[in-house]
C-alpha cells in the first residue's frame, strides 16, 4: 500500500511539470518570432507621419448660455423640408403614432426625443402645395418633441407666399428647402428683410444669382448657412488636418463620384402625397416664378430636379456635396476652367437631366485637376480620392490613407501599399439602413458623426451651428464664401455640358467665358 | 477512490479531484494553448511599444457600444492606463494560464478583457461595411469562443494538479487517502 501511494505521488508530481516543455519551447523561440513580426509594427507610422497627436478628434461641442428663442419659418415643406424640421426637433403627429407600439416609444422615437432642444419656435410654413403646408402646420402642433411636453405648443402660421413670411414680424429666420430655381430669390429677399437664412444646397441656380446672393448677404450681415451638413463630419476635419500636416505630399489629382442605379437614385421619385396634387391645391404660378410658362404638369412639379429650368442636375444635386467635402479639406476654391460632357441616354422621358456626366475642373495654380464621374446606371459606391505624391486618401465617412510605393518619404515604412497607413472609421450605426442610395448617403458622411464622445446627426449640428451663430455672433462653417465657391464651380460644369464648350472663370471680373 | 455513483449523487461534488488522465490532459492542453495565445499577444505589444497603442483599435470600434470605446480612445490619460493594462494584463494572464498559477483570478480577468474586445467589434449584422475583417462571423466570433473556453477552464480547473501552484500547496488530498 505504501509503495503504491508513493507511486501516485510521483506520477502526480510529474503532472505538475506538464507545461514545462511547452513553456521551454515558448521561452526559447518567442523572441525570434516576435522580432520578425514586430519589425513591421515597431515602425511608428503615426509619429513618422507626424500625426501622432491629431487635434480634430479632440474637438468639443460648443455650449452657450444664450438660448434665447428663435422663431423660424420654413419655406418648402417637401421631403427635405420634413427632414430639416426633424433635425430642428419637430415631427408630424403621424410619425409619433407610427413609433408608439403598445404604448411604448420605439428606439427611433426615444433617440429623437434625446436629441438636444434647439430652443426654436416653428412659427411659420409656406409651400406651393397645400397638403405640404397643412402638414407643416400639423407638425408644429405636435408637442412630443425634444424640449416639448410642457403644453406650450404654438401652431405655425401658414403663409400663402414666401413674401408674406419674410415681411412678417413674427419670423426671425428662414429655412429654405424649395426647388433650386427659388433659392437665390428667396434668400436675397429674406436677407434684405433682415431674416437670417439657412439655405439648402445647391446654393443657386446660376452664377449670376450666386454673385447677387453673396453681395446681399455681405451687405445685410444676416447669418447665413448653406446646407452642406458634411461640414460637421469628423472625417473631413481629420482629413483637412492630415492634408495640412503634409501627409499627402503634392496633390495632383482629386476624384469625385456619383454612382447610382434605379429610379429613386435618378431623382425620379413618387412620394406619399404626390397623388393628391392637382392644379386646385398647387400654386403652379408661384412654383414657376420667373421660369418659362408651361401648363400645369405634376411631373415637372414633383420631379423638378430633372428639369433644368428648376433643378441643377447631377452637379447641383450631388457633385455639390462631393465638391464641398473635398473643398473643405483642400480649400480648392473656384477652378480656372471646366469641361464637361455626357448625355441623357436612359431616362429620356423625364426632363433633360443627363444620366452620364464627366466633368474636369482645372486648377493650374494648384497643379491639380479635380474630376467628377457621375452615372445613373451603375450603383457601385466609390468614395472620393485625393492623390498626393506620397500618399493617397480615400475619403468619406471614414479615411483610408495609402502610401505611394514610389514615395521617398515613406520608403522606410514596410507596409504594403494595399494596407492602409492610417485609418479612421467614422463607423456609426449603419445597420438600420437598407437602400443603396441611403447607404451611400451615410457612407458619404451626411448622416451621423462622432464628436466629443457622442454620435450626433450632422444636420442637427449644422443647424445648431447656425442658431448659435445667430444668438452669439459666432461663425458658420458653410457660409456665403464657401457657398459661392460651390455654386460657381458646379454651375460652370453645367454650362460646359449644355454649351459643349470649355468654361473659363475670371476671378477679377467674376465673369465666365465659353471657348 | 471515490465511487462514481457518489460523485453523481452529490451535485456539489468537485469533479476536479476526479479527472481521468485524458480529461486532465485535454483540459491542461486547452489551458496552455489559451495561456500561450495571451502571453504572445501581450509580449508582441510590449516589444512593439511605444508604437503600439490601443487607440486606433478603440477609435475604429463599431456597433452600439462604439461611443464608449471611442471616448476611451479620446482620453489621453486614460489611454496610457488602458495600454498598460492591455500589455501587462495579457502577459500576466498568459503566464498564469500557461504555468497554472493564480488561475482563478486571471481567468476572470481574461473573460473581462475578452468581453471588452468582443463588444468593441461585435460581429452583429451589417456593422463591418467599412472594415475589412478576416473570416465570416455572425454573433459568434473567435473572441466569444475563447471566452467560452475560459469559462470551461474556470469550471474545470487543472492548476492544482498540472500547474506550478501544486508545489506551493499542502498535499492535503494524499493525507486524506
Amino acid at each position: 500500500m505504501k509503495d503504491q501511494g508513493n507511486g501516485v505521488v510521483r506520477r502526480d508530481f510529474l503532472k505538475g511539470l506538464i507545461a514545462i516543455p511547452f513553456l521551454g519551447y515558448f521561452a526559447l523561440r518567442f523572441k525570434k518570432s516576435i522580432e520578425w513580426e514586430a519589425e513591421s509594427r515597431r515602425t511608428d507610422y503615426v509619429s513618422l507621419l507626424g500625426i501622432d497627436s491629431l487635434e480634430a478628434p479632440k474637438q468639443k461641442l460648443p455650449s452657450y448660455s444664450n438660448n434665447s428663442r428663435i422663431r423660424i419659418g420654413l419655406l418648402g415643406h417637401g421631403w427635405r423640408g420634413e427632414q430639416l424640421l426633424q433635425s430642428f426637433g419637430f415631427i408630424h403627429p403621424d410619425m409619433v403614432k407610427q413609433n408608439i407600439v403598445n404604448g411604448k416609444y420605439s428606439d427611433w422615437l426615444k433617440s429623437f426625443l434625446s436629441q438636444g432642444d434647439l430652443f426654436v419656435d416653428f412659427a411659420g410654413v409656406c409651400d406651393t402645395f397645400e397638403v405640404h403646408a397643412q402638414r407643416g402646420y400639423e407638425t408644429s402642433t405636435n408637442d412630443i418633441r425634444p424640449g416639448g411636453g410642457q403644453g406650450k405648443t404654438k401652431a405655425a402660421k401658414i403663409f400663402p407666399t414666401y413674401r408674406e413670411m419674410i415681411e412678417s414680424p413674427d419670423i426671425d429666420a428662414v429655412v429654405i428647402s424649395t426647388p433650386d430655381h427659388w433659392h437665390a430669390q428667396m434668400a436675397i429677399d429674406a436677407a434684405k428683410a433682415g431674416k437670417h437664412v439657412f439655405l439648402e444646397k445647391p446654393m443657386t441656380h446660376s452664377i449670376e444669382e450666386a454673385i447677387d446672393l453673396r453681395n446681399t448677404i455681405k451687405a445685410t450681415g444676416v447669418v447665413f448657412q448653406l446646407g452642406h451638413e458634411n461640414r460637421q463630419q469628423m472625417s473631413f476635419k481629420i482629413a483637412k488636418e492630415l492634408y495640412q500636416k503634409d501627409v499627402l505630399g503634392t496633390v495632383s489629382m482629386v476624384q469625385t463620384f456619383t454612382n447610382r442605379n434605379g429610379l429613386y437614385g435618378a431623382w425620379i421619385r413618387k412620394r406619399k402625397f404626390d397623388d393628391l396634387g392637382n392644379s386646385g391645391n398647387i400654386n403652379w404660378k408661384e412654383f414657376l416664378g420667373n421660369t418659362p410658362w408651361y401648363e400645369f404638369d405634376p411631373k415637372r412639379y414633383f420631379n423638378w430636379h430633372r428639369f433644368s429650368e428648376y433643378g441643377t442636375g447631377f452637379t447641383g444635386n450631388d457633385f455639390s456635396h462631393q465638391y464641398d467635402c473635398v473643398n473643405q479639406v483642400l480649400d480648392l476654391g473656384i477652378p480656372e476652367s471646366v469641361v464637361a460632357t455626357g448625355g441623357q441616354f436612359y431616362y429620356k422621358n423625364h426632363g433633360d437631366m443627363p444620366d452620364v456626366l464627366n466633368a474636369i475642373f482645372n486648377y493650374p495654380k494648384r497643379g491639380l485637376n479635380m474630376t467628377y464621374d457621375g452615372n445613373l446606371k451603375n450603383g457601385i459606391y466609390r468614395e472620393n480620392y485625393i492623390m498626393g505624391s506620397n500618399a493617397a486618401m480615400h475619403l468619406d465617412l471614414g479615411i483610408r490613407l495609402y502610401k505611394d510605393d514610389y514615395s521617398e518619404r515613406y520608403k522606410n515604412i514596410k507596409i504594403d501599399s494595399t494596407e492602409p497607413l492610417y485609418m479612421y472609421n467614422g463607423g456609426t450605426d449603419v445597420d438600420a439602413i437598407s437602400s443603396a442610395t441611403s447607404r451611400a448617403y451615410i457612407r458619404g458622411g451626411y448622416g451621423a458623426t462622432y464628436i466629443d464622445g457622442k454620435v450626433i446627426d450632422a444636420t442637427y449640428l449644422h443647424i445648431k451651428e447656425w442658431l448659435d451663430a445667430i444668438r452669439n455672433g459666432t461663425g458658420t462653417s458653410c457660409n456665403i464664401d464657401e457657398g459661392f465657391e460651390e455654386s460657381v464651380t458646379f454651375n460652370m460644369a453645367n454650362l460646359s455640358y449644355v454649351n459643349k464648350k470649355q468654361v473659363l472663370w475670371d476671378p477679377v471680373t467674376e465673369k465666365i467665358t465659353l471657348i | 477512490m471515490v465511487p462514481v455513483n457518489r460523485i453523481l449523487l452529490n451535485r456539489r461534488a468537485d469533479i476536479s479531484k476526479h479527472y481521468n488522465n485524458m480529461q486532465l490532459f485535454s483540459l491542461t492542453f486547452l489551458r496552455i494553448l489559451v495561456g500561450w495565445h495571451f502571453l504572445y499577444e501581450g509580449l508582441i505589444k510590449l516589444y512593439s511599444s511605444p508604437a503600439w497603442s490601443a487607440q486606433s483599435y478603440l477609435m475604429g470600434s463599431v456597433g452600439p457600444f462604439s461611443p464608449f470605446f471611442k471616448a476611451m480612445a479620446n482620453n489621453p490619460k486614460l489611454l496610457i492606463i488602458i495600454n498598460q493594462i492591455n500589455i501587462w494584463g495579457l502577459i500576466l494572464i498568459g503566464i498564469s494560464l500557461f504555468t497554472g498559477l493564480f488561475t482563478k483570478f486571471f481567468k476572470i480577468f481574461a473573460i473581462a478583457i475578452l468581453l471588452l474586445y468582443y463588444f468593441a467589434y461585435p460581429p452583429f449584422h451589417g456593422l463591418f461595411i467599412n472594415a475589412p475583417v478576416e473570416g465570416s462571423y455572425w454573433i459568434v466570433n473567435k473572441n466569444l469562443i475563447e471566452i467560452a473556453a475560459i469559462i470551461v477552464l474556470f469550471l474545470f480547473p487543472t492548476s492544482h494538479i498540472t500547474g506550478i501552484i501544486r508545489f506551493f500547496q499542502p498535499k492535503t488530498r494524499h493525507h486524506e487517502n
